[in-house]
């Protein structure tokens, strides 16, 4: 199972759309989740109408919270996804099997063995999640509580049984034309996750689109597959 | 998903089950968990009173049917259920209700009489602890026999009768020993103070019932540390509260050693409760070992008498 988290405080304002970028996302596979952080009452209806909007395009889920509450969410968000995602796999099975019957049409001692075996593929599946952090200036204030929750998040991640990865980018880069930059790598230890936006230099824009698909570029190549690097290296063919 | 401002129904509202028939008309409200509305219902036919839930989604409710399921299976093996002291069992009924919003997932058990844990320390004061404490660790250590770890212990989950005997409510938290955790609240949870993992082992569940009895002895020192800085909160903030509070003095050693997990067993765990915290609460009180004040008043008086007695009768 792969999934974008998105975590940010507003709108977007250059670049492509969010919510096509988000689409494609889906189409690839890929679940986009998003937190919006409302502490400042930045967020406005415009941004909590798009994070509403990317989350559906990509089929996912989307939560406006203060930082206090963000580890939390980031956690249940996830987890609910995920069941979410093993869900609709059964369904699909169940409609080929049964014709047009769903989960909720079973009698209840079905429905229970139903639910026994999606409970089992949520805990057992391996899972990628990319967290990709919007670091525009009014994100600033903000990111000491984005880096506690990612070190919650791996805490989650690692309690369960199947394999469960994270990486970590930011975006915008330092420089235009740089959408979103990688900071972890995949990674299952908890402490890789130290001081990742310590010398970060926040930018003003949001490219809230371009970013989407650069990761969404990084889930189909295992690279960031900009210029400078080649789309796949010695390590992937290995 | 159903939101839950759908699931206010009024008292009087007749609930009938879609697959089996049986028909429920609602009381009141009795409270709200993680994952549904629990209603106090009255069965038609035999008027009888039981708690019904329904589930905002299906596939949590059911989660927790099954759980209650399996541990319900592994009672009548054991011939001692590890949920619900009587012989009534604690999971009744599963159906769906079909609201006009659509369906609604319930499922009917048992309705315990008592109070959370709190209000029952308020109305028995805070030494009763002792005594709800040690039936609350009884019923955890039948669960983790049985393979399972409770995970989101609260004290609203903590259900009290009148003398202190302890029913969990919401098994929707529960999972298997080695799974994850799938369901917390962040002042129990282990890894809200950087103390452990979230794979559920009962140590997961000792941990959040020591924080659960800081809390209900020490609340404003645990409110304090709670709201520090995430990454410093430690367990060394959970032992100084334990340090400076007088009235955690008795639970001391207990507190310790669960919160750095270091039981063998849920089984030790309610031994060192019982031999330390239980049975001291009723131990006749020692006699006061210290001369009382006013005798070493008085004797300091007495003394002074003497002195001027001898210092008058050589004076003259």
């Amino acid at each position: 199972m792969k999934q974008i988290m998105l975590i940010t405080d507003g709108c977007s304002n250059v670049g492509e759309s969010p919510i096509m970028a988000a689409a494609v996302a889906q189409q690839e596979g890929i679940i986009v989740n998003v937190v919006g952080i409302v502490d400042y009452g930045t967020i406005g209806e415009l941004g909590s109408l798009e994070i509403n909007e990317i989350a559906k395009a990509g089929g996912g889920m989307s939560q406006l919270v203060g930082t206090k509450e963000l580890a939390h969410t980031m956690q249940m968000v996830t987890r609910k996804t995920v069941v979410q995602t093993v869900q609709m796999a059964v369904n699909r099975e169940l409609r080929h099997i049964l014709g047009d019957q769903t989960l909720e049409d079973l009698a209840p001692d079905t429905r229970s063995q139903v639910v026994e075996v999606i409970d089992e593929l949520a805990e057992t599946h391996p899972l990628d999640v990319v967290l990709l952090i919007d670091v525009s200036a009014s994100m600033k204030p903000k990111l000491t509580a984005v880096e506690n929750a990612i070190q919650d998040m791996m805490l989650s991640l690692g309690a369960r049984q199947g394999d469960s990865r994270l990486a970590v980018f930011h975006f915008p880069g330092a420089h235009s034309g740089e959408e979103a930059v990688m900071d972890i790598d995949w990674t299952t230890d908890l402490h890789a996750i130290k001081n990742i936006f310590g010398k970060l230099t926040t930018r003003g824009a949001t490219p809230t689109g371009p970013a989407i698909h650069k990761v969404t570029e990084f889930f189909r190549y295992g690279t960031l597959g900009t210029e400078s690097q080649p789309l796949w290296s010695e390590e992937n063919l290995g | 998903m159903i939101l839950s401002s759908k699931l206010s129904l009024s008292p009087g509202t007749l609930i009938t089950g879609r697959f089996k028939g049986s028909r429920y008309v609602i009381q009141r409200l009795l409270g709200q968990g993680a994952n549904g509305v629990v209603y106090l219902v009255n069965k038609v036919g035999s008027g009888k009173q039981y708690a019904l839930k329904m589930g905002f989604d299906n596939i949590d409710i059911q989660s927790e049917i099954n759980n209650l399921k399996a541990l319900h299976k592994q009672g009548k093996k054991q011939a001692t259920a590890v949920i619900g002291s009587e012989a009534l069992p604690y999971l009744l009924e599963v159906d769906d209700y079909i609201a006009q919003e659509g369906t609604i997932p319930f499922y009917v058990m048992r309705y315990i009489k008592g109070k959370a844990l709190r209000a029952f320390l308020v109305h028995r004061g805070s030494k009763w602890m002792r005594v709800a404490g040690y039936s609350l660790l009884r019923k955890l250590q039948q669960l983790h026999a049985a393979g399972w770890v409770f995970g989101d212990l609260k004290p609203e989950n903590i259900i009290v009768s009148s003398y202190g005997e302890v029913e969990l409510i919401d098994y929707g938290g529960v999972s298997a020993i080695g799974r994850s955790v799938k369901q917390y609240t962040e002042w129990y949870d282990r890894g809200f103070w950087n103390s452990g993992s979230r794979v559920a082992e009962p140590s997961y569940d000792w941990f959040s019932f020591a924080v659960i009895t800081l809390h209900m002895l020490a609340e404003p020192s645990l409110k304090r540390m709670a709201e520090q800085l995430p990454q410093t909160r430690s367990t060394g903030d959970l032992m100084s509260i334990i340090d400076s509070e007088p009235e955690l003095h008795p639970y001391k050693t207990w507190l310790m050693k669960a919160i750095h997990g270091q039981f063998h067993s849920t089984n030790e765990a309610c031994q060192l409760w019982k031999e330390q915290i239980l049975l001291t609460s009723v131990k006749p009180r020692h006699k006061e070992r210290n001369t009382p004040r006013w005798m070493l008043g008085a004797f300091v008086a007495s003394l002074v008498f003497l002195l001027g007695a001898v210092y008058v009768s050589l004076g003259f």
